[in-house]
């Protein structure tokens, strides 16, 4: 050691303990016991292998299975602020809208992560930013760019081939025209629909939702229908009625030519890591020809 | 202004409001019949979007005007409306169970909301008609209002513990269905509530002359010779039979029970043998007046009719009470 | 007709079911074309009592009957068209004319959708200048006097063409010259047109000036009847009222006067 001249030493020694405060800071900052009251990050989580770092779900997940075990804490209007903290997370994923929450907790020291979704591409974003938080920066990357590259995949299956007018249903009052809401020129739902090469038949309103009268179906007259059911499930005799609820209205193409679709499952709902998966199924719907 | 007149009115209103929305369509296509219906777009328009419609609004205008005549005759005081005794608020309990518990039953091609709303609004009055007949003797009206009053509250506060149970989108949809919506496409519906509200006009026509003897009192009444408590009944059956038809039809559409009995009392006067036919012709124009602002003046979205009436209802009815103060 | 005798024979009433009785087993008769008055302190029974006459409502025990026929049998029409009724105040919801009002008098006598005709209206004008308030046909009755209003009142029962016409403190929330007017009015009606009155009244000298028969009713229970310049004694003004009075004949006012002395000890 007598060799080595001082300064080298000393920088050494700086270097050696910036290392160690860093490689501290960075063992802290890698979250083990994560509370996720977003349905859409969990299924990022398990989905980039980081499941087990799950403490916490909210009350609204349903996919995948394993997180029934788990424990529910609430959503986006009722989280249960006591179950969380009684669950000591080191990490917090909750919408960037709960200011309470949020609030509450910062007061109890507990890192947040807020979650913001405007559309499809801050999906893919979303998988990243939240991988490199938990410490699982590679395998959401590797996630990302899958859901990136199918999601290309699909657009260009389509690419060039006429676009069919859509209608796009997420609700509808049971057995009845009423209270019909479709998805407007705004949202992930109408970005699936685009990359799955559907035209949005009310894209020209830019609102998530849109309330759609009887006059103004028939109006817009789309190509093809296609109403998203999620949660409770339908029987295939109930979902033969549910079409048929719409041949009131024969005079649209879509029932002309019976391109009524109903497409059950909550990935529509849940804007995560099955968006892919859930675009290529609207996709084969509008364009079946080019998935042969 | 006369019967006549107010008729007129209402006939106009029905023929004109089909023609108008936020569509453009060419009444020669309409009925052009070498266009086969399903293929004709304006036909289908007018035949499937707007009639059924303006025939909607024009029941549910009638029934929900005459009701509140009734009901503030019947109650003696002039705010009172067709919400005042809770059957509205049992028609919205019944409405929002459907919702909540995706009821699936259907009758006659009624679903299973409209069926589940008027049940309701007949278990209100079935609980006030038993209240107001175990009423001590002597006691007549403020019992009754006061009975009507309790269960509203009641009823009201079931509603927003279901609404609590329900989950984002039931909630959203009972809230929808809460402003009220005449888009009804199909006659179906418009028949079935057709049924019940028949039968309250027919109570409806015995009462009129009844009604003015009432409105001074209950022994006043009987003094000069009416069977109270059998007009008593005949009015409490009716009008409530045609706001629960009117309620599971359209939904809960506000203001329409008060403005419509008054704003023709200041035309006609207090008789109510010109008051009663008078406000249902009135409460038809005026709910379809109302429905075709709804539908074109933010097209091509719609506003709920209840807002429409609420904007003129609100500010009407505070003009209204400070007259009378 | 205008000579049915009324009677109540034996009533008793209660407001509620095994409550306080309100009328203990009162009787009383209407002779035809007489004035009768029905006298006693608040909670007396004397409203009740003239509801009971009027068919309003029903007895617990004994009956009300008109000619010997029990009330009860009769339609509300029928017996509406024998009794009127002039209660003590009257309260109109909507905005009803002084015609309107004395109209809805003719209700008895119209079919279930008949409308009223030219001799329903004759009717209703002849009440009305019989009672003076003929000129007063179109106004809104709500912004009539006290006065008034009770003249129009009786004019609608009057409209009733009625042989028997029951009052409840007709002239209870009226000044001094109102009071007069219609205790010559009633007096005026009876003389020419031989109707005949129960009042109900807590005046005693509107009693003793208009009534040729008083019931006096104490506790629910009739304490005397008759005559009433025989009934209408000191004593039991004593014994009803707990007060001292000077009962006596006046003789300018040509009938008894009670003037209240002081609290009887």
């Amino acid at each position: 050691m007598a060799a080595v001249p001082k300064s080298i030493r000393t920088s050494a020694r700086i270097v050696a303990a910036a290392l160690v405060v860093i490689a501290q800071a960075t063992a802290a900052d890698t979250p083990r016991r994560v509370v996720s009251l977003v349905p859409a990050t969990t299924e990022m989580l398990f989905a980039m292998g980081a499941g087990t770092i799950i403490a916490g779900v909210s009350s609204y997940d349903h996919y995948p299975p394993e997180v029934e075990t788990l424990p529910k804490l609430g959503g986006l209007l009722d989280p249960n602020v006591e179950r969380v903290l009684a669950l000591k997370p080191d990490l917090a994923i909750v919408y960037s809208t709960q200011t309470e929450l949020r609030q509450q907790l910062a007061r109890a020291g507990i890192p947040v992560f807020p979650y913001v979704h405007r559309g499809l591409p801050d999906i893919t974003t979303m998988i990243r930013s939240l991988g490199t938080r938990v410490g699982f920066g590679a395998q959401a990357g590797a996630l990302a760019d899958g859901i990136e590259r199918r999601l290309g995949d699909i657009r260009a299956r389509v690419a060039g081939r006429p676009r069919p007018k859509t209608l796009l249903v997420f609700g509808r009052q049971e057995g009845t025209l009423q209270d019909i809401d479709a998805s407007g020129g705004y949202g992930f739902l109408h970005d699936m629909l685009d990359i799955a090469g559907g035209a949005d038949a009310v894209g020209d309103i830019r609102r998530e939702s849109v309330q759609m009268s009887t006059e103004m179906i028939l109006a817009r007259a789309p190509d093809v229908i296609i109403e998203l059911h999620y949660g409770a499930s339908l029987t295939p005799t109930r979902m033969e009625s549910e079409r048929h609820v719409w041949d009131t209205l024969g005079s649209i193409p879509a029932v002309r030519n019976g391109r009524v679709y109903l497409v059950l499952g909550n990935e529509y709902v849940v804007p995560g890591p099955r968006v892919a998966a859930a675009t290529e199924r609207l996709a084969r719907l509008l364009h079946p020809d080019a998935f042969k | 202004m006369t019967i006549g007149g107010f008729g007129a009115l209402a006939f106009l209103a029905c023929l004109l409001a089909p023609l108008v929305g936020s569509t453009t369509i060419h009444l020669s296509r309409v009925f052009d019949r070498s266009i086969p219906f399903a293929d004709n777009v304006d036909a289908q328009i007018f035949f499937v979007a707007r009639l059924p419609r303006v025939l909607a609004a024009a029941l549910v205008g009638s029934g929900l005007a005459v009701a509140g005549v009734v009901f503030q005759a019947l109650l003696r005081n002039p705010l009172a409306s067709p919400d005042t005794l809770g059957v509205s608020a049992g028609a919205a309990l019944g409405a929002m169970l459907a919702i909540t518990f995706h009821a699936d039953f259907s009758l006659l091609s009624v679903s299973a909301v409209p069926l589940a709303s008027f049940a309701g609004s007949l278990g209100a009055l079935a609980i006030v008609y038993g209240l107001s007949a175990a009423r001590r003797r002597g006691q007549s009206t403020m019992v009754l209002l006061l009975a009507g009053v309790t269960l509203t509250a009641l009823l009201s506060a079931v509603v927003r513990f279901v609404q609590y149970l329900a989950d984002f989108t039931e909630t959203f949809q009972t809230v929808r269905w809460l402003m009220g919506s005449l888009d009804v496409a199909g006659y179906g519906p418009i028949l079935a509530a057709a049924v019940p509200m028949a039968v309250a006009f027919v109570g409806f026509a015995t009462l009129p002359r009844v009604l003015d003897l009432m409105s001074l009192g209950t022994e006043a009444a009987a003094a000069r010779g009416v069977d109270v408590t059998r007009a008593e009944r005949v009015a409490l059956v009716s009008a409530s039979l045609s706001t629960g038809a009117a309620v599971s039809l359209g939904g809960p559409v506000a203001f329409v029970g008060i403005i419509v009995p008054h704003l023709v009392r200041l035309i006609v006067g207090a008789d109510h043998r010109l008051v009663l036919p008078a406000s249902a012709l009135f409460g038809a124009a005026f709910l379809i007046g109302c429905d075709l602002v709804a539908r074109t003046a933010l097209a091509p979205v719609e506003l709920p009719v209840g807002i429409v009436t609420a904007i003129i209802g609100g500010p009407f009815f505070l003009w209204l009470l400070f007259r009378k103060a | 007709m205008s000579d049915a005798v009324l009677e109540a024979v034996g009533v008793s009433f209660a407001y509620e079911r095994h409550g306080r009785l309100v009328l203990d087993s009162a009787s009383l008769t209407v002779k035809p074309r007489t004035i009768l008055g029905l006298l006693g302190p608040n909670g007396s029974g004397k409203t009740t009592l003239l509801r009971l006459i009027a068919g309003t409502l029903v007895p617990l025990s004994g009956r009300v009957t008109l000619d010997g026929a029990d009330v009860r049998r009769l339609s509300r029409r029928d017996l509406a068209r024998q009794i009127a009724v002039v209660p003590q105040e009257t309260h109109t919801t909507f905005d009803f004319t002084v015609l309107d009002i004395v109209l809805m008098g003719r209700y008895p006598h119209l079919g279930a959708f008949e409308l009223e005709g030219a001799a329903d209206v004759a009717i209703a004008r002849e009440a009305l200048a019989a009672t003076g308030t003929a000129e007063l046909a179109a106004r809104p009755f709500a912004t009539l006097s006290g006065g008034e209003k009770q003249r129009v009142v009786i004019a609608s029962a009057l409209a009733q063409a009625s042989s028997i016409l029951l009052l409840d403190e007709p002239t209870a929330s009226l000044d001094l010259g109102y009071q007069i007017e219609i205790a010559t009015l009633l007096t005026r009606l009876n003389r020419d047109r031989g109707t005949t009155m129960v009042i109900s009244t807590h005046d005693l000298n509107l009693a003793a000036a208009l009534c040729s028969e008083v019931v006096l009713l104490r506790q629910g229970q009739v304490l005397a009847r008759g005559a009433t310049a025989d009934v209408l004694t000191a004593a039991h003004v004593r014994t009803l009222y707990g007060v001292d009075a000077d009962v006596q004949f006046h003789p300018r006012a040509g009938h008894v006067t009670v003037v209240p002395i002081a609290r009887s000890v």
